[in-house]
């Protein structure tokens, strides 16, 4: 995949690069505004990690200006952890995920692979861990074996391989779910999940508890 | 600051002003009724002493001159009709030139020298009584004195002084009471001050009010102010200077912990792994503690500014530390838990984030593996609340009241806190308005819960 790394300190961005050109992506780097500008303009990246404090024009102007010109690249927003009103402005202007610096390089890969996974999820087969999932064809295997899933359990999964290493809240959860059913409560969500969970486990992809909260999709072990 | 809370203190401007104002009052009220008495008294004696003349000229014009000599041409009855008064005794004398008693009472003493025709009156003693004289000399050279008991004279004294006296007390006791709320309300725009003063917390610089106070005091209201503002601004360069350097420091240290983790996963020699974790390590502390400063800067400079108060959802609050913490929470295999309410506080979301994340991070640092900490906000009794509980082992009681300072660390914990995060939670906790409270037991039942309570919801949004 294409990746744009927009930074301006070089020590950090030297480490972005080497990470991302680790996993095999190709990447390119700059290190003002008007620069990222260009760029942006000149080729169609699949994943813009963006600074907001740039010398010239801010990170929220580079995104502005990106999604006016209707990129669907997905943005990946690096601000300070105290700036709260950055991280808001910046998802209200289209980036698409945030990591507050300083941040350790499995939190910045994992994030990346979530990023770069929903790129690909319509595009026929996925593979999470153990786990192939055929979008189109609704078909799962667990390790090679097909498995069956009941309507609610598909779309749960769906839900989850969209969303990875994002805790989903139980509120989250039923509203997408409701579309299939009529209310959901907390309980019916957790014994779905519960099904969900022991139908996938071998394939070594877990679906944690957040106790009180909701879910996590955690498939970094896995994936990794 | 101490200020007198009473009108008793030696100082006090109120005291110093009744001290004076009374007594200097009450001095003005006496020699005004003193003078009323006395320029009274003279219009009645000399009224009355003008009704004592009437019967001595009576009595004179009277005597006729026989060959034998003068002689009171008057009954019985006439002179009783002359020397009637309903309340004194009068009495009189006819004297001849000589000084030989003519007529009347013998006891009168002897008049003073006059020439003929003139008149006089005077005080004397009649039998041992004290008495009025009116005396007059005709032109035949006699001798006429008309004397009369003081009943009358001294009941009319008693009535001035009653009728002088009376209305005056009363005018001291009114004038004493206006004096006494005349300096109350005068002096009240002082304890509106003082009321301000004493009423703000020592992290508030804003300035004191100075349309309401007096002309009096508003240079020392002013210079106050003055002095004030230095204050502010060199309390805020102070936390700006702290806010930059923290600032400028996190890139550059996100860019070491980058490289020390890359490095980390090459092949290395078990000796030089151990030195490049160490300084990773070392890299984590040190961006922390950027944070922590950084933090610290913000939530006192924001205690000035009024303008980063809105209605905060804790559980939205909440929500975000989920996100943030839960990998944390995996990764230290502690079981990380919500039970979360809508709630609104006002406030500062990026400061109540800080406040959460400090609180996380302490129980996630003290919590052994499989451990587990519970995040809860709600509406308690009217008032908002956040709270974290752990299953660590407790903070000691004799350390419970320390563990806000800043810098300080319980004695033999493991970890490698710098010890600010409480004093982050206290300082934010401080800017709501917020109480803290400190649960914890310690040992192997322990546990800590720390509990922030917010000032009764102002608004609710729907």
């Amino acid at each position: 995949m294409r990746v744009l790394v927009i930074e301006d300190d070089s020590l950090l961005a030297q480490g972005l690069v080497r990470v991302l050109a680790r996993a095999g992506h190709a990447v390119d780097r700059v290190e003002t505004g008007l620069q990222a500008d260009k760029a942006l303009r000149a080729a169609a990246y699949d994943l813009v990690v963006l600074d907001i404090g740039l010398p010239d024009i801010d990170g929220f102007e580079v995104l502005r200006r990106l999604r006016l010109r209707h990129s669907t690249a997905n943005v990946l927003v690096l601000t300070a952890r105290d700036a709260v009103e950055d991280r808001v402005h910046g998802l209200d202007l289209g980036a698409d995920d945030y990591l507050t610096k300083p941040f350790s390089v499995t939190e910045f890969e994992a994030r990346v692979r979530a990023l770069l996974r929903r790129v690909s999820l319509p595009a026929g087969a996925v593979s999470v861990g153990g786990l192939t999932v055929h979008v189109e064809a609704k078909s799962v295997r667990c390790n090679g074996a097909p498995i069956d899933l009941t309507v609610r359990e598909w779309a749960l999964l769906e839900l989850f391989m969209s969303r990875p290493g994002r805790v989903l809240s139980k509120e989250l959860i039923a509203q997408q779910l409701a579309d299939y059913d009529a209310q959901l409560s907390p309980n019916a969500i957790e014994v779905y999940v519960s099904r969900l969970r022991s139908k996938i486990e071998a394939a070594g992809v877990r679906i944690r508890t957040v106790r009180g909260f909701g879910y996590l999709w955690d498939a970094t072990d896995a994936a990794a | 600051m101490r200020l007198p809370s009473r009108f008793g203190h030696p100082g006090s401007i109120r005291r110093r002003l009744l001290l004076f104002l009374i007594p200097s009052l009450l001095l003005l009220v006496l020699s005004a009724s003193a003078l009323t008495y006395f320029v009274a008294l003279h219009v009645a004696t000399s009224a009355y002493d003008r009704s004592l003349l009437d019967p001595a000229l009576d009595m004179a014009a009277n005597v006729r001159m026989d060959s034998d000599g003068p002689r009171l041409a008057l009954l019985k009855q006439a002179q009783e009709a002359l020397l009637y008064d309903h309340e004194d005794t009068l009495v009189f004398q006819i004297r001849a030139p000589g000084g030989a008693v003519i007529a009347g009472d013998d006891d009168l003493n002897l008049p003073p020298n006059l020439q003929p025709g003139e008149r006089s009156f005077f005080d004397s003693l009649y039998r041992g009584q004290p008495v009025r004289v009116a005396a007059v000399r005709s032109d035949n050279g006699l001798y006429v004195q008309v004397a009369e008991t003081l009943h009358k004279r001294n009941r009319l004294i008693w009535e001035i002084l009653a009728a002088g006296l009376v209305p005056a007390l009363l005018i001291a006791t009114a004038t004493f009471v206006v004096a006494w709320t005349g300096v109350a309300r005068g002096l009240a725009p002082l304890a509106s001050v003082r009321t301000q003063l004493l009423g703000r917390s020592p992290q508030d610089l804003h300035p004191l009010d100075e349309h309401r106070t007096p002309d009096e005091i508003a240079p020392a209201i002013e210079a106050l102010n003055r002095l004030l503002a230095q204050l502010r601004e060199s309390n805020d360069m102070q936390q700006r200077f702290l806010a930059n350097a923290a600032h400028q420091l996190r890139t550059p240290l996100a860019g070491l912990q980058m490289h020390l983790e890359l490095l980390l996963r090459s092949k290395l020699d078990a000796e030089l792994r151990d030195e490049i974790s160490g300084m990773h390590v070392a890299t984590v502390r040190a961006s922390h503690l950027a944070n922590q400063l950084l933090a610290l800067a913000k939530a006192e400079a924001s205690a000035d500014d009024s303008t980063s108060s809105a209605p905060i959802d804790l559980f939205a609050v909440a929500d975000r530390a989920v996100h943030e913490w839960v990998q944390r929470a995996i990764a230290r295999d502690i079981d990380l838990g919500f039970v979360l309410e809508h709630t609104y506080v006002t406030g500062d979301a990026a400061l109540l984030e800080e406040l959460l994340d400090n609180l996380l991070d302490n129980a996630l640092r003290y919590t052994p593996r499989g451990g587990a900490v519970t995040v809860r906000c709600g509406t308690e009794l009217g008032h908002p609340y956040l709270s974290v509980e752990d299953t660590g082992p407790g903070i000691p009681e004799a350390a419970r009241g320390r563990v806000f300072e800043r810098f300080y660390r319980v004695q033999g914990t493991p970890g490698d806190g710098a010890g600010l995060g409480l004093a982050i939670v206290k300082e934010v906790a401080q800017r709501h308005r917020a109480t803290l409270q400190v649960e914890s037991r310690e040992g192997s039942a322990g546990g800590t819960r720390i509990v922030i309570r917010f000032p009764a919801a102002a608004l609710e949004i729907a």
